[in-house]
Parts: structure tokens; sequence; C-alpha cells
């Protein structure tokens, strides 16, 4: 089924995101099940028989029934929005300590990376785009660009936000584990928009503190 | 006809230049519906060397730069020049025919609305002929890339230009048609014995006179930014991107409904009269209709959620609660085919269609409306799929519904209901094998609006198959036509009342005289051809 091919996230709040999504996917595949049966049923049974010219039976309307059929969509998407509400406020919950603090700037077309509290810059280019490691554990992303509206967004985190000009935007992930994660501007972006993509890659703290003192050694500017 | 009809008439233009200079809403109807066809097949074919290219990985076809222009113009031509105008154009026709009125209340308005139209996409196309092409930046024009820094050229300016054009015609064409209902129904057609066509073409109205000229000032505003730099969306100059956005969005989903509530009314009259019922829940339906209406201007910034700058459980409660009023519809239309006598001709066969398509769009809505699930699939190709089952399963299906069960009244033939039938199922499938594969494609996370994916990516499979199924969709496009063309010369006649309709049209001859009707059956319901028809069998 359509939820199980729902890729497995790597971060605590894509896996929160996976779990809302299939909630969502089996509430919907049971509405979609009985409208469908009940269209299906119709077609079936009630198709006129040949030579039948007879009136059937001229009924316009039961106010109960409508009371009912309006209130039960309204309590099950009441419930879809407290469920979703919930999921929400923990996706979007600012972690107090990040274990790194990343400054993304999109501009057209590549990613330029700042590792905050050291001089680490990588920038990336349509023809090579930015590589950059980043710890797993809490990490936080400042989000904005130079030029045009761009979003960040990397599938694997079942996760994306904008990169708005003249708008900081944090936004904090857990990363559970290690991997090289392929990310893509998502908000169409001028001309090559399709090439502006970055990889993430997420390991222990210990190597991602070498990597980073390796390119901090490496000097400023230094790009992949 | 009376004698004074006939002499008033034989002074009137002939042939192309009738056409030309008509002021009567039904050829202004068919004139509208041709030409919004004409830039249906053009959007269409646009879209079919989208496909083309996105068959496999790498650019074999085109370059971004005209990848990028195709995918613009493509939306810009199905929702502007296509979707929006043959609601005109079913509503111009079929409006005056359903309240018993003889024209519109204003017709040499209703020219200017359709001559506008033309003008306006005739302008938003010429960007194909300017040296830096036609525009580029998407249907929805986002600033800052719209600005003039990051698209320069004409073909962006007349894009705002032929935009602005349109909107103008769309809010005249809605004034027009409201004073029309309002003003000139026929003695005994209250409010509610309208069709439920009417009613839906009322809320769009609204809809369209609240919506576009929102769109219109922004437009205006990014013109002003292009050529006289206003820097209402420049942040350097103190603008924000964002303010375009909400100005875009506000007209922008009233939009959707606009193109998907008329439809909704074209069901809802085909479906009573091919199961032998009334509606079921009349006044629940045009409640239903109302509400949506009015939900739909709350709901805009639910394409923002990913900005992180607006409000997102407030938009996200509204995106859920105006899945409500939609989804009980179905159940209106469920329960007036329950216990009926159906049978399936080509109209119902295509509402059937549309049922099953437009559910599968209105649920994966809900999806959308939430926004954690919405960060991970917005932009994507979710989004495509899910929109395109709104906008194709959902509208174009009522929409050759509307064609085939209305074509018959204007032209006097009926289409050829074995091929109809190969159209339907061809289009059917056609639309299932493009679109469905793109809702797992943006599960996995292919981004919307790239002219290309790489070679490891995974999406090679999937593209493919869509890439096939759009080769079935034109194709049904064809056989319509074809169908069409032949129809016209030798179809059979149609006679005043070939499907046992219970709305006025029925009660004339097909097509109908000028000035519609020359005697009106008494109306007492919202279907007086069927009270008339049947008056002895009913029971009160």
């Amino acid at each position: 089924m359509l939820s199980a091919c729902a890729p497995q996230a790597v971060t605590e709040q894509g896996r929160e995101v996976n779990a809302l999504y299939t909630t969502f996917f089996w509430v919907a595949a049971g509405i979609f099940a009985i409208t469908a049966g009940l269209i299906g049923w119709s077609i079936v049974r009630y198709r006129a028989k040949p030579g039948d010219n007879e009136l059937p039976k001229q009924f316009h309307q039961n106010l109960k029934l409508e009371v009912v059929w309006f209130a039960i969509p309204q309590i099950i998407v009441i419930g879809l929005f407290v469920l979703s509400a919930f999921t929400l406020s923990e996706v979007n919950e600012r972690k107090s300590e990040p274990a790194a603090t990343v400054r993304v700037t999109g501009y057209q077309w590549g990613w330029r990376f700042e590792y905050e509290g050291t001089d680490v810059e990588v920038v990336g280019t349509p023809q090579d785009p930015a590589e950059v490691m980043v710890p797993t554990g809490d990490v936080a992303f400042i989000l904005t660009s130079v030029d045009v509206v761009h979003s960040f967004y990397v599938p694997k985190f079942l996760f994306k936000r904008d990169a708005v000009p003249g708008r900081d935007t944090r936004v904090d992930v857990t990363i559970n584990e290690e991997g090289t994660y392929a990310g893509v501007c998502a908000e169409f972006c001028g001309l090559l928009h399709d090439r502006m993509t970055f990889s993430i890659e997420a390991v222990e703290r210990d190597e991602f503190d070498r990597w980073l003192s390796q390119q901090d050694a490496a000097g400023e500017g230094s790009t992949t | 006809m009376a004698t004074g009809d006939a002499a008033i008439h034989a002074s009137e233009p002939h042939g192309i230049a009738a056409w030309l200079t008509t002021v009567d809403h039904k050829r202004i109807g068919i004139l509208y519906l041709v030409t919004a066809v004409g830039f249906f097949v053009i959007s269409g074919s646009l879209s079919m060397f989208m496909r083309a290219e996105l068959a496999q990985p790498g650019l074999q076809l085109m370059d971004e730069s005209t990848y990028n222009q195709l995918f613009t113009m493509h939306g810009t031509g199905m929702m502007f020049l296509f979707a929006t105008p043959v609601v005109a154009g079913l509503a111009n026709y079929f409006v005056p025919l359903h309240i018993g009125a003889p024209d519109v209340a204003f017709p040499r308005v209703n020219a200017l609305t359709y001559w506008l139209y033309v003008l306006g996409g005739v302008v938003i196309f010429s960007g194909f002929l300017t040296a830096s092409g036609a525009a580029s930046f998407g249907w929805t024009a986002y600033a800052p890339l719209s600005e003039s820094t990051y698209t320069p050229g004409a073909g962006a300016d007349l894009w705002i230009i032929g935009l602005i054009l349109v909107g103008t015609s769309s809010i005249l064409g809605a004034v027009n048609l409201m004073a029309t209902i309002f003003g000139m129904r026929a003695p005994g057609m209250t409010m509610f014995r309208l069709p439920i066509f009417v009613w839906n073409i009322i809320v769009t109205m609204t809809l369209i006179m609240f919506s576009f000229p929102v769109l219109t000032a922004a437009l205006a505003a990014l013109f002003i930014d292009r050529n006289f730099g206003g820097g209402f969306f420049d942040p350097a100059q103190g603008g924000d991107p964002i303010l375009y956005q909400h100005l875009f969005w506000f007209f922008g989903h009233p939009e959707v409904y606009i193109v998907i509530l008329p439809f909704f009314g074209v069901v809802t009259e085909i479906i009573p009269v091919f199961s032998r019922k009334p509606l079921f829940g009349y006044r629940g339906f045009v409640f239903a209709t109302l509400l949506i209406g009015a939900y739909s201007f709350s709901v805009w910034a639910h394409h923002m959620f990913t900005t992180g700058a607006v409000d997102n459980p407030f938009f996200s409660a509204t995106s859920m609660l105006i899945a409500v009023p939609t989804g009980v519809k179905f159940f209106n239309w469920i329960s007036t085919m329950w216990r009926g006598k159906l049978t399936f001709p080509t109209p119902m066969l295509f509402c059937m269609g549309f049922l099953f398509m437009f559910l599968i769009g209105g649920i994966t809505g809900v999806f959308l409306a939430s926004p954690p699930i919405d960060y991970a699939v917005h932009d994507t190709y979710y989004v495509v799929g899910h929109m395109h089952s709104v906008l194709f399963g959902g509208s174009v299906f009522a929409i050759f519904a509307a064609f085939y069960y209305w074509i018959p009244k204007m032209s006097g033939r009926l289409m050829n209901e074995r091929v109809g039938k190969l159209h339907f199922w061809l289009m059917l499938a056609g639309f299932n094998l493009t679109f469905l594969p793109m809702y797992q494609l943006g599960i996995d996370g292919m981004a919307r609006r790239i002219a290309d994916y790489p070679a490891v990516s995974g999406f090679e499979g999937l593209n493919a198959l869509s890439t096939a199924g759009s080769g079935l969709l034109a194709l049904s496009i064809v056989v319509f036509l074809v169908n069409f063309v032949i129809s016209m010369k030798r179809g059979e006649q149609a006679g005043d009342d070939p499907w046992g309709g219970n709305t006025l049209e029925w009660a004339t001859t097909s097509p109908p005289p000028p000035h519609n009707f020359r005697r009106l059956p008494p109306i007492r319901s919202e279907r007086p051809v069927f009270d008339e028809r049947h008056g002895d069998q009913l029971d009160g």
C-alpha cells in the first residue's frame, strides 16, 4: 500500500511525520473504500433494466440523514486536525542546545553552508553541489536567501522549509541515523532550479568535529 | 418566428461577420467554448513536450529555459485561458436558458468580455515570439523571481498585461451573469427552483468578483516593480516577497473553486437526469455550495505552510473544514443515484469518472491541509498529482460530461455514442497512468518544476509510466475532436430533448431560436420540463 511506500525518515521529526501520514492514509483509505464502494454499488445495483419505463420513486430529501452525513466528516476532520496539530508542534519544536548550528544561504543556483562558531564555509554550484557534514543528534539550520525564494528540502527528513530573502528561518531536526542524504531546492527559482542540489552526511559527533577542524584549517571560503 | 423578428434578422450580418459582431449569448457562449478548447489543446501540447522530456533522465529535447517556459505557459493557459473561460462559455450559453431568459442582462458587455479574453490570451502567448521567450516563472509568478532583475524580458511583462486583461474580462462577465440571474428569471423561477448549475454559477461569480481584483492588484504592483522600481516585493527596498504570495493565493485558492464549483453544478444536473430521480437534498446542496464559497476565502495560506511565515494551525483548520461541505456532496450524488434507474450514455459515464477521480483529489487535499505532511510533500510531484486529480480528474471529466450532454442542444446533433465511450475509457486509463505515479514520485522526493532529474534518483520507472499515460490522454483528446467534427456533419438529429432532461433548455428547440423560447412550461420546481412530461405520474 501507499503508506508502506513512504520513505523511512532518518530524523525524529520525520518519523513523527511518517506516523501521522500513515494514520491519515488509513483513515483516507477507509473513506475512499466506503465512498467508492457506495458509488460502485449504485452503478451496478441500480442500473435500469431494458424496457423498464416506469419512474423510480421520487424522493427528495431527508434532513436527519443530511445532518448526520454533515456531522460525521466534521468530526473526522476535527480529529485529524488535532492529531496533525500535535505532530506540528513536535516538528517545529526548537532545541535548546543543538550539536551544530548551520547557516544555510540559498542563491541562484547553489547553497552556502556556514558553521556557527567557526569560519567554515562550504559553497556549492550547479556543477559542483555542496557536500557537507553534520553530527547526528540535534542540528539547527538557519535558512535565508540572497536573491529569490528557495526551499531547503531533504526528502529523507520528510521536511522542507523555504529560504526567503530578507528573512532568517530557523528549523531544528534530530538526526537519528548516520548516512548521506540528498537535498534539493523545492521552490522553483529560475533557470537551473533542477541543478540546485546538495548533500548532507550525518556522522558521529567525533567524526564531525574532526571534519570541522580540518575544514577550519583549510581556511576560509573552502569548497568541497 | 414573427415577421418583425425576421425583418430585424435580415439586416444582420451573415457568416463570419455575424460571429465577430454577435452580442447573442448563445453565440458568445460557443465562441468562448471553442476558444477555450483551442487553448486547452495548445496548453495540453506544451505538457506533452514536458512529459516527453521527463520520460528519462538527462536533457534530450530542450534546455532548462524552454522547459521553464513550457510549464509556466501550460499552467497559465490551463487555468486562465481554458478552465475559467469554459465556465464563462457554459454559463453564457446555459444560464439564460436555465432561468427562462432571452439573453444576458448586458449583451454588449458580454461581447466585450469575450474579446478582452481573446486579446489577453493572445498577449500572454505572444511572449513566445519575443527574443527572451515567454514568461518562465511558473503560473504563480512568485516574487522576487518574477522581478525584472531575475526574469528580464518582454515575455514576462506581456504575461502580466495579458492576465490583467483576462482578469478584467472575468470580473465583467461575473457582474453580467449575476445581474442576469438576479434580474431576469422567468415568472415562477424562484431562487430555490434554480437549477443547481445556476446556484453554482452564483457562488462562482461571487468568488470571481472578490478574488480577481486582488490578483489584478498584485499583478499591477509586480508590473510597477518590474518597470518603475516600485519595490513592493523587494526586501532591499522594504518590500516583502511573502506579501506577493499572500495576494496571489488570496486569489489563487478561490480560483480553484472557480474552476471546480461550476462543474459540481454540471454533474449535479446530469446525474439526476440519468438516474430519473430528483437531486437528493437540493437545499442542503445549495447550503454546502455557499459554505464552500465562504470558506474558500479563509484557506489560502495552506499554499504557504513551508514559508514559516504564516499561522499554520489556523489555515490547517480552515483547509480541513472546507473538505466537509465538499465531501457531503458525494452523499448527495450517491443518494440521487440510490434506488434510481440508471443509464450510462457518455455524459453519465464522464460523471462517474468525475466521481471517482475527484474523490482521490479531494482526499489527498486533506493530507496537504496537515502542515507536517505538507512539509514533506509540498512542491513535489505529490502536489502535481493532487492538483491534476482535482482539475483534470474533476473539472476536465465534468467538462467533457457537459460537452456530450449539451453539444446536442447547441448544435442540434448528437455526438457519436460509441466513439464517445472510447474517448471516456482512453481518458480514464490515460489519466490514471499519468497522474497516479506522480503521488509516489512526490513521496519519494521528486520536486516539481524540474527540467531534469538524476539517473540515480530512482524516479525513472514511474516517470516513463507517466509519460506513456500522457500519450493515451492526448490520444483520447484526438478521439474527441474527431468525434466532434464527424458528428457535427453526420450526427443523428438530437430533437428538442434527447436525454429526457429536467431543466428549461430542453423545452426549446436544438439549437434554440434567437431569444430562446417560444413558450415556457410552468415552473413549479427545479425540474419544470420533468414536471411537464411526468405531471400525471407525480403524486404531489
